[in-house]
């Protein structure tokens, strides 16, 4: 049965060419916007890894003009306490620039067992870093005073680099970097993921490192986690403390959940712009579709009488005229999926290839509905057909 | 002849309305996509406001150094700016302004997020803003490092309310008091060589702005005599680059440039690729893309249309008409169609322009549609009808006119 239907497919490839082309078009796209949405939508299953609310960014930049590390922690530390004194500051943190909910990144690699690790996140943090921010930890610790910078310097990673790094075995104590690497690393904790980028972009791989003293030349970030009540009163109240403290910097204070906001949309209107593109698309191909479908079902109702007298059924007529289309559908979802197997084959963009996967299923169910909705009017209409009228037409 | 295949066509469309209905809705839609894209692009790249002398005007945005194992980029120093660039001859009058950063000032209990902008006298020249009410700070004024500001609209209805006059006021931004001296017009964060709520004189600037380093935080903009002067003053430019002497040992070469606005605007840093091409490649693509579906509908749509006409085409070729006459005709059909799918698609555009500008999802960047625009979309359409149009009519064309008659 459907190698006949193949077979009349088959014969009218020239004049159904088009038709295939459009829908082979139409499933590229529908491919790249499920690729798009379920890319989308596992980073924002997982985790933040991190709590946001009530965490305040004080953005600054470094005036002092002292090469002197001692003199200059001792500033910072002086202010770190002032702040630490007012009574709605819960705790501060001094970071490098790549802060969550922020477009900075600053990354690098490592070459562990002769295998490249590129675009990795490097983070600079100090011991508060992870209560600021209400991070979790995974197994091991988090930084303490204890941790001086030795020759293996101390790192806490996050749990994609673990994975990819030890699989399921616990990563605490071990050294990373390879031997020709002058700076190793020892790994005293994993923490789980922290979505810097916001909620829909994966935050890959992350590597923590203990800032020491001369860091502070370069830092330009403090977090601050306050309490709820702490309101505007509070915040100018801060604003001219650091000021006036650091009297040539230019201070801004932002709120971390408004951070959020903003980077999601930076995220989330390309996509909403591509999607409406797409819907619009597929409305038209819809109808676009349905249009010829139904022509050629009017055209073809000799055919479809001469079916009905020798004994098809009504039925039967219009599911071999679905059937018909769907086989049509096939043919292109055969050229589509080749073109699409393509892309987690030459990787040609950085995504797993279960995203691909998933997308190419979504892609193609989507598609067979598409052409079964439309074909299913036109199906009914021809099953309405009588013999006697049909062929008396011709 | 074409008020006959005008009656023809009018007749054809409202004899099958579902299919009419389909091809009008695929172009008039895909013509409002291309609209609003093309609007939105036109403000972005080619608003006027504040630079009205864009055509006599060059941009320096960015310096990169590079050498074998350092490459740093960013920003340029006021000194460079001022030191080289302010060497050359073919300019009339240098711009330099830092880019604008963000800060906050608390008023009433309430915080204000606010850009501001360090500028020298020259800047108010090159970019004619609109002042609402007071004047620019002057030449003098910044040598006497005073605490003058020009603010934009938005602050002033910010931190001020509805005060009609704010000139002499006070204004505390960064804890510093500044004299209100001038307000101007606000611009769209798009625009952001000029956007900023808050300009002040280059002197009061916290950091020093004599260091004599290259990168910085300044942008400089060249003005030349006339439009013609200005490929003149580029070249100058470019060939004053390779004089400076480096900053450092690290570094053998610099890459600055003197660009037009655009190029300016998508220029990556990088020196392999050029952000012209990227930016066009990207646009090309999407407009590719978003065409080509609707008009494959349209060609199969068509081609339905008129296999259904196959007994009127047979019995005018019987009569003797030419293909090409048929031809003719069809395409002339099928503008007509497309231009009046466009009449649909100007008129969603504006609709859709309107509601854009009433909730203004970016401050200050009010779209309209513009002879640019409308010319943009009068060429998409009729490139549109011809796509569409000129495969069917082909194939129509080649119909024997034995089974065209016989079909019916």
């Amino acid at each position: 049965m459907f190698a006949h239907l193949f077979k009349l497919i088959w014969n009218k490839k020239k004049q159904n060419f088009l038709l295939m082309l459009e829908i082979f078009i139409s499933f590229l796209v529908i491919f790249a916007v499920f690729t798009m949405i379920v890319y989308y939508y596992r980073n924002y299953k997982k985790p933040l890894g991190f709590d946001y609310e009530n965490v305040w960014v004080i953005k600054y930049n470094n005036t002092l003009q002292t090469s002197n590390n001692d003199s200059l922690s001792l500033f910072y530390e002086t202010l770190k306490q002032t702040i630490k004194a007012m009574p709605q500051v819960k705790d501060i943190t001094f970071t490098s620039y790549n802060i969550p909910m922020s477009q900075a990144s600053s990354q690098s690699g490592f070459t562990h067992n002769n295998e490249q690790f590129m675009g990795v996140n490097w983070y600079f943090v100090d011991d508060n870093y992870k209560n600021v921010l209400d991070m979790k930890m995974l197994e091991g610790r988090w930084f303490n005073k204890q941790d001086v910078v030795t020759k293996n310097h101390p790192v806490v990673i996050n749990e994609s680099l673990k994975e990819r790094l030890f699989g399921n075995n616990p990563a605490t104590g071990k050294i990373i970097g390879d031997a020709r690497q002058q700076d190793k690393m020892h790994v005293i904790g994993v923490v789980e993921d922290i979505k810097q980028f916001g909620d829909y972009v994966n935050p890959g791989i992350a590597v923590f490192h203990k800032a020491d003293t001369s860091a502070f030349h370069w830092f330009g970030r403090m977090l601050v986690k306050v309490s709820p009540d702490a309101d505007a009163t509070f915040e100018s109240h801060l604003y001219k403390t650091i000021a006036n403290y650091m009297r040539n910097a230019n201070i801004e204070i932002e709120h971390m959940d408004n951070n959020r906001k903003g980077i999601n949309t930076f995220y989330l209107v390309p996509v909403i712009i591509l999607l409406v593109v797409a819907i619009f698309l597929t409305i038209n191909v819809t109808l676009g579709l349905f249009g010829v479908l139904w022509y050629n079902i009017n055209k073809r109702k000799a055919e479809i009488g001469l079916r009905r007298a020798v004994g098809a059924s009504g039925n039967s007529v219009s599911w071999q005229l679905v059937a018909e289309a769907l086989v049509l559908a096939t043919f292109s979802l055969f050229a589509g999926s080749f073109l699409a197997v393509q892309f987690p084959l030459l990787r040609i963009f950085d995504l797993p290839a279960t995203i691909y996967i998933t997308a190419l299923i979504l892609a193609i169910l989507f598609i067979y509905l598409l052409v079964l909705l439309c074909s299913l009017y036109p199906g009914k209409q021809a099953a309405a057909v009588y013999p006697a009228v049909a062929l008396h037409e011709d | 002849m074409l008020k006959n295949y005008f009656k023809i066509a009018v007749a054809v469309l409202r004899r099958k309305k579902f299919f009419t209905f389909i091809s009008l809705f695929g172009i008039s839609i895909t013509l409002t996509i291309l609209m609003v894209l093309t609007a939105f692009i036109d403000k972005v790249i080619n608003d006027n406001y504040p630079d009205r002398k864009r055509d006599r005007s060059l941009y320096i945005n960015s310096i990169e150094e590079t050498g074998e194992h350092a490459r740093n980029g960013g920003a340029l120093s006021f000194y460079f700016l001022n030191h080289y660039a302010g060497s050359l001859k073919t300019p009339v009058k240098i711009a330099i302004h830092s880019g604008s950063n963000a800060t906050n000032t608390y008023i009433n209990n309430k915080k204000i997020d606010l850009r501001y902008k360090y500028t020298n006298a020259a800047f108010w020249e090159v970019a004619e803003y609109d002042f609402t009410e007071g004047k620019p700070f002057t030449q003098r004024q910044i040598e006497n490092s005073e605490h003058v500001a020009v603010i934009s609209e938005d602050l002033k209805k910010e931190y001020f309310g509805d005060m009609p006059s704010v000139v002499g006021k006070y204004i505390e931004v960064d804890n510093v008091q500044y004299r209100v001296c001038g307000v101007v017009k606000s611009v769209p964060i798009t625009n952001y060589v000029f956007y900023g709520d808050i300009y002040l004189p280059y002197t009061v600037s916290k950091t020093d702005y004599n260091g004599k380093e290259y990168r910085g935080d300044y942008l400089g903009i060249l003005l030349a005599a006339s439009k013609s002067d200005v490929p003149k003053m580029r070249k100058e430019f470019e060939q004053m680059v390779p004089r400076i002497p480096m900053s450092s040992k690290d570094y053998d070469k610099i890459h600055t440039y003197a660009d037009t606005y655009f190029t300016a605007f998508v220029r990556t840093g990088n020196e392999e690729a050029s952000g012209v091409t990227i930016a066009m490649t990207a646009i090309g693509v999407f407009t590719f893309l978003v065409m080509l579906l609707p008009t494959l509908n349209l060609v199969n749509i068509n081609i339905t249309r008129i296999m259904e006409r196959s007994s009127e085409i047979g019995v005018r070729k019987a009569f003797g008409a030419a293909s090409g006459t048929l031809v003719y005709q069809f395409l002339v059909e099928n503008l007509i169609l497309t231009l009046l799918g466009g009449l649909i698609g100007t008129i969603l555009s504006f609709v859709i322009i309107q509601v854009f500008n009433s909730i203004q999802p970016i401050p200050n960047l009010i779209l309209s549609l513009n002879f640019t625009v409308l010319g943009m979309a009068l060429l998409i359409c009729l490139i549109f009808g011809l796509l569409s149009g000129v495969y069917p009519a082909w194939r129509m064309s080649r119909l024997n006119v034995v089974t065209a008659l016989k079909a019916s």
